[in-house]
């Protein structure tokens, strides 16, 4: 063990911030899904370490999942996406207060 | 356990007799509806079996006067147990032989009449079903048995009515006869469940003892007997439940003959007399039996004096022979009512029968198309006729005098001599609207040529055969029958010879004197050398219309349903949908919009700051947990 599990959180935690950032900053609806998939990374990276410290192989099968939901979820947030665009015209999520009214 | 049932010949009988009919049903069903000739020939063969078991049982079981009972569980439900068996007593066996009989005769002569028809091997099929349902009906042991037979009949009279549902009228007819059956057998169905409620047991045996009268309070009893009565009334054809038999014509014509005579409306009288002693204990509803009967025998004969269509006519004397017969029971004779139950079902096989080689022949039911190409021609169905035609007037010395006899005789007994009177008013109008007919099938007044009459019909010769001779056998049957009225009194009353007519003497003689009457009408009207052929009702346009019209019966039913069923009931059902139900959905759904719309006040709908909002209360939730 060369890395202390408290770096992998911290760089974790760093990831998390970022992708978090990246959500709930940008006026892009692509943007707000990579920010998505930064987070679940970002979770990803605590479950390896996790896995790593404590010799379990279940964080690593849980990484393999998230990998597998990320893409699922990428998918259909993109193909969500052209739809809302060829909708409204726009992809700014500000513009999508529909259920509002 | 096998053994020992398999060794009293009586049982192997009548299970044979029985099961036979059922037996080719299945198979024609399933293996043989492709052969025509195979499939017709199973049917006959085992009706055959059917008629030589009845025979045997009839034999085996003359002299002994006290009822054989079998029976096995068949199903139990709660403290219920619903028996399978036979009763073999002298009303059921006479019943039985009748049933295989006839069906036999019918079976033999549909091969003649059914050749060339596509559905022959579904025909006999039904035939069969048929068969076997009435003949396992008369020798059921327990009413609930019998119920299940009686519906059974009156599928496979609905199937056999419909039988050319080519035709629209011939399904219309089917379907009449089943929903109006239906009618009094709900009626019957609630009769017997009072009686099982009561009685805990609805055996023919114990419901005849005269326990049961015991156990049952004199209103309930008139109250069963009555609702029991109902399902009488629909399956015999009685007031007010009678128009579904003139229409139920359309079926072949040896159906109609099978119908008539031994199955479907027999079944009615049939109940009536195997639950005699029951109805005896309640002297109310007899009362209203024997007004229902008589108002049938004369609301059936007056349709019957303007009809044009051979088969109808007999339709209506069916109705009108049914009423006498359930008059004669209900004057308290069961010889009466079962005696002319035995003949009628000979003579009115035979009438049918007859009129069927015309109908067939000349493809029309009209009296006087049947007359102007020449019905008198064909010897053997006009001479068969006419003798069944005396036997359904009460001529002497065919069996129709003495059964009818036997049944006048009963209704002198009674106090009241209104009865009596209707009695004879109906052997009048019987003997004029039969020898109407004759007559005018006899004195056609402008005939055609043979070759005219029937073209391209030669090669009919062949089933002729088939055709005449259960002819002759019937024209036999109701020649002879009468004359064993005495042993047939015997072998019902169980053995007792004292045998005493209990009528008066210038009884016999009245009634021969108005059947000839009837007969010296119908010949001065139709028969004589220059008769206008117009009977003395259809002079009188307003009578003629109203017994046209079947005392608009139908019509009463027909605006009935209209204004009560159509009118009240479905429509206040589709309100019900349309207001109640789809609008209370409706209006949920409206419920579920609108505090949706509330609740989206609480949100900006702006996605970031939600999000903002969301990950800020997770990250204060955290903090709290960590720290505190």
């Amino acid at each position: 063990m060369i890395v202390p599990l408290g770096h992998v959180f911290f760089l974790a935690g760093i990831v998390f911030a970022m992708g978090l950032v990246c959500l709930v900053a940008h006026r892009n609806l692509i943007m707000t899904l990579i920010g998505v998939e930064v987070m679940m990374n970002a979770a990803a990276i605590a479950f390896v370490g996790a896995a790593l410290r404590w010799k379990l192989m279940e964080g690593q099968v849980f990484v393999l999942f998230i990998l597998a939901v990320s893409a699922a979820e990428i998918s259909l947030g993109l193909a969500l996406v052209v739809s809302l665009y060829r909708r409204t015209g726009s992809i700014d999520p500000d513009r999508y207060d529909i259920l509002k009214w | 356990m096998m053994t020992s049932w398999l060794q009293d010949p009586s049982l192997v009988a009548a299970i044979l007799t029985t099961g036979l009919p059922f037996l080719s049903f299945l198979l024609i069903m399933a293996f043989t509806r492709n052969h025509r000739r195979l499939s017709g020939g199973i049917a006959v063969a085992a009706v055959t079996g059917s008629v030589a078991g009845a025979l045997f049982l009839l034999a085996r079981h003359w002299s002994t006067g006290h009822p054989i009972h079998y029976s096995s569980r068949w199903l139990i439900a709660g403290d219920l147990s619903i028996p399978f068996g036979f009763l073999l007593d002298p009303v059921s066996l006479l019943m039985l032989l009748l049933v295989a009989g006839i069906s036999f005769l019918v079976q033999v002569y549909s091969f003649g009449y059914m050749a060339g028809d596509p559905g022959f091997p579904r025909y006999y099929a039904f035939q069969s079903l048929f068969a076997w349902a009435m003949m396992t009906l008369s020798i059921s042991s327990s009413m609930l048995q019998l119920y299940v037979f009686w519906e059974l009949v009156g599928l496979s009279s609905y199937l056999l009515i419909g039988f050319w549902y080519e035709k629209f009228s011939a399904t219309q007819a089917g379907k009449k006869a089943f929903v109006m059956t239906r009618l009094g057998d709900a009626a019957f169905f609630i009769g017997l469940l009072l009686v099982l409620l009561y009685l805990g047991d609805v055996d023919i045996i114990e419901m005849n003892s005269p326990e049961a009268a015991a156990g049952m309070n004199s209103g309930l009893l008139t109250l069963a007997s009555l609702l029991i009565f109902g399902g009488i009334i629909g399956k015999s054809a009685q007031f007010p439940l009678m128009t579904w038999l003139p229409d139920a014509m359309e079926g072949p014509t040896p159906v109609s003959a099978l119908l008539h005579s031994a199955t479907m409306v027999a079944a009615g009288v049939y109940l009536f007399a195997r639950l005699f002693p029951f109805f005896s204990c309640s002297a109310d509803a007899m009362t209203v039996f024997l007004a229902i009967g008589t108002v049938s025998m004369l609301l059936a004969s007056t349709m019957a004096m303007v009809s044009r269509d051979i088969k109808r006519v007999w339709a209506y004397s069916t109705i009108s022979q049914l009423g006498l017969m359930i008059m004669g029971l209900a004057a308290g004779s069961l010889f009466a009512g079962t005696f002319h139950l035995t003949t009628h079902a000979g003579f009115k096989a035979l009438l049918f029968l007859c009129s069927g080689v015309w109908v067939h022949l000349f493809e029309t039911n009209d009296v006087y198309e049947i007359s102007r190409r020449g019905g008198r021609r064909l010897k053997v169905p006009m001479v068969c006729l006419i003798i069944a035609a005396a036997a359904l007037s009460g001529l002497p010395p065919f069996s129709g005098f003495f059964s009818k006899e036997a049944v006048l005789g009963a209704l002198a007994g009674l106090e009241n001599p209104l009865w009596l009177a209707a009695g004879l008013l109906g052997v009048f109008l019987t003997a004029y609207y039969t020898f109407r007919l004759i007559f005018i099938i006899l004195f056609p007044r402008k005939e055609v040529s043979q070759k005219e009459a029937h073209p391209a019909r030669e090669d009919m010769s062949a089933p002729y055969w088939a055709m005449g001779f259960p002819l002759l056998i019937l024209a036999g049957v109701t020649v002879v029958l009468g004359f064993l009225e005495i042993p047939l009194h015997e072998f019902l009353s169980g053995g007792t010879p004292a045998f005493t007519h209990r009528g008066l003497a210038w009884l016999p003689y009245v009634s021969i004197v108005l059947a000839v009457l009837g007969v010296a009408v119908a010949w001065f009207e139709f028969g004589r050398h220059a008769s206008p052929q117009l009977g003395f009702v259809e002079k009188l346009p307003g009578l003629r219309e109203l017994f046209a019209q079947r005392w608009y019966l139908d019509h009463v039913y027909r605006r009935f349903v209209d204004t009560v069923i159509d009118g009240l009931f479905s429509k206040g059902c589709a309100k019900n949908e349309d207001k109640v139900v789809n609008n209370s959905i409706d209006g949920f759904c409206d419920f579920i919009v609108s505090s949706g719309h509330l609740l989206s006040f609480l949100q900006s709908g702006k996605l970031r700051y939600n999000l903002i909002v969301m990950f800020a209360a997770l990250a204060l939730v955290a903090f709290y947990f960590l720290f505190a």
